[in-house]
């Protein structure tokens, strides 16, 4: 049976996709992306790529050409061939000499907790009043 | 040593009006804005609270250093250090592992060694002024540097 962990899924250069994807493992993408990436793995976008998406990962590591939101809960790299244009939140963040970033970045140990928090905060006008 | 090579190409951290000046010049001010340009390198080794950390040489933030401070530089190096505040520099930004800055950072190359504290908005990057272009943004334009003028000698 297959390693499902140790496979990367390799997306083409000429592969043209748009929509939301979800993935468990590895996945590597040269082709075009548009839309949303969901996964708790690990996502490369080759130097090749050009992605237009709202991605949400365990890992990522962009080489290409990335246009919209990144969130990662382990770890962004962006490589010296990287051009970003949106926001960044991650835990770790390691930027190559060389790569074009433009963008809120927001790297904390904590960066993914306060997303959680500001998601499921609580509206003061519902919380009950206690006697 | 030859003439040439004692001398040194900067730029005013201010209005970016550029002057050759001595590489063993420590300060000297800008024949655009009449400021004064203070040219050597600053290490930052301890805290360090200011309003302004503006000169034409390299700021160096050590691991023990804490630099509170809007930082305009030729060069920035965090080794490990920590700046609060915005950071803008005409090379490059270079932070080391473990470094922190909490501010803005403006610069033509931008350097991450693996960092957990980065919070701000970045513009850096060979293709920054492209891609804020495609967003509606400028970037900050840069002043034609102007030829020093000849003083009047009164008669």
């Amino acid at each position: 049976m297959a390693d499902t962990s140790r496979t990367e899924t390799l997306i083409g250069s000429d592969v043209s996709i748009k929509g939301e994807m979800s993935f468990d493992g590895s996945m590597r993408i040269e082709g075009k992306i548009e839309g949303k990436i969901v996964s708790k793995g690990r996502v490369s976008f080759g130097q090749g790529a050009s992605v237009v998406a709202e991605v949400t990962v365990g890992q990522a590591k962009i080489e290409g050409t990335f246009k919209g939101n990144i969130t990662a809960a382990e770890r962004i790299e962006l490589a010296s061939t990287a051009h970003v244009l949106g926001d960044v939140r991650s835990t770790k963040l390691v930027i190559a000499e060389g790569a074009t970033f433009v963008g809120n970045c927001f790297v904390s140990p904590d960066a993914l907790k306060v997303v959680e928090k500001s998601e499921f905060v609580t509206p003061v006008a519902a919380t009950p009043i206690k006697k | 040593m030859s003439k040439d090579s004692a001398r040194r190409l900067i730029f005013c951290p201010r209005c970016d009006a550029r002057q050759e000046v001595s590489r063993v010049t420590k300060s000297t001010s800008c024949p655009s804005c009449h400021r004064n340009i203070m040219t050597t390198d600053v290490e930052i080794n301890e805290y360090c609270a200011k309003i302004e950390m503006w000169t034409a040489g390299i700021v160096t933030v050590g691991k023990k250093g804490t630099l509170i401070a809007e930082v305009r530089a030729e060069n920035v190096i965090v080794k490990g250090g920590e700046i609060k505040g915005p950071v803008t520099s005409r090379g490059s930004v270079t932070l080391d592992k473990g470094s922190k800055i909490f501010g803005n950072i403006t610069a033509p190359s931008l350097c991450v060694g693996e960092t957990q504290h980065l919070v701000g908005m970045i513009v850096a990057g060979p293709r920054a002024a492209e891609l804020l272009a495609e967003i509606g943004m400028h970037p900050p334009p840069v002043k034609p540097a102007p030829a020093p003028q000849p003083k009047k000698v009164p008669a």
